[in-house]
């Protein structure tokens, strides 16, 4: 998931980090602290490493200091907001293989996608990046599920109002999902375009919310681990 | 953006295959790092991770060794 699934999507050229979503099981844990142990990864950031923590939403931040990884950060995760469970995640994510038959497993792009609709500014051209490159690559072999997905989450006015022309009953079909798609349909591109923009205020809202009783967390996470530093220089 | 008015290199970009794009951005990444550019996240207030206290300003171009001398007007 991350940047790097985005890489493979084409949304992306490079990312700094690499970002897992983990099965919480009491297995897969003892099997992701024995990589990071070959790592040397070191934590960075709170919270510390619990899976009580990462059940409720939370993200732990490690480094890498071994070999080829040294400096590379790892973020674990086994929680996204308004995602389905891992099983489901697991179920339908993309697989690829390369030449010498390493396999690669990413989020599915409609759940990176959705996973993208963060408080960030940065996420949000991702987004777009995501939904136009898969629209450019399956665009002549339309499915119910990618019409589907092309129109709840193109991001841009003019792929909306052709998505619309194109697939007129899938748009009126998903109006009651999407309201804006009647603007795309009447063709009303600066309207559109403003409405996209609430849409995305409006889950950047809801993304804010989500967080802040985590933020408060981190916040007294933090504020324990300096005290504690400066306890133990005292 | 739709696909039509990208520029030329990200129209090449979705060109190339998923393990295509992995295998140049390995290398962009080399690049990167090769020329003194951090790994840390970039600082950015609008993330929920973000720590004012410990969150760095960035360096100039991404490199340690680089500090801005002096900036145009604007």
């Amino acid at each position: 998931m991350g940047g790097q699934a985005c890489v493979f999507y084409g949304a992306a050229q490079f990312s700094k980090d690499v970002d897992f979503l983990l099965l919480a099981s009491e297995q897969n844990f003892s099997r992701l602290l024995a990589a990071l142990s070959e790592l040397k990864a070191t934590r960075i950031a709170v919270p510390r490493f619990d899976p009580a923590l990462l059940a409720r939403g939370h993200a732990v931040h490690f480094r890498c200091h071994e070999g080829a990884a040294a400096g590379l950060r790892v973020d674990i995760m086994t929680q996204l907001r308004d995602l389905p469970g891992f099983e489901e995640l697991w179920e339908k994510r993309t697989t690829i293989n390369d030449e010498n038959g390493e396999t690669f497993d990413l989020m599915a792009i409609e759940h990176l996608v959705q996973a993208k609709k963060t408080q960030r500014d940065k996420d949000w051209p991702m987004i777009d990046a995501l939904v136009e490159g898969h629209y450019h690559v399956f665009a002549e072999a339309p499915t119910p599920e990618r019409t589907i997905f092309w129109l709840n989450e193109s991001r841009t006015p003019e792929r909306l109002i052709s998505l619309c022309t194109r697939f007129p009953q899938q748009a009126i079909a998903q109006l009651a999902k999407r309201p804006l798609l009647a603007l795309a349909q009447s063709g009303e591109s600066d309207q559109l375009r403003e409405a996209l923009d609430i849409e995305m205020r409006a889950e950047q809202a809801k993304d804010r919310a989500y967080w802040a009783p985590l933020k408060v967390q981190l916040q007294a996470f933090r504020h324990d681990e300096r005290r504690g530093a400066d306890q133990d220089r005292a | 953006m739709t696909f039509e008015e990208m520029p030329d290199e990200w129209k090449e970009w979705l060109d190339l295959t998923p393990i295509e794009r992995f295998r140049e951005s390995e290398k962009l990444l080399a690049q990167y790092v090769a020329l003194g550019g951090s790994l840390d996240p970039d600082p950015d207030p609008t993330s929920p991770f973000y720590d004012p206290e410990t969150s760095s300003k960035g360096v100039a171009y991404g490199r340690p060794g680089l500090r801005i001398l002096r900036r145009g007007a604007v």
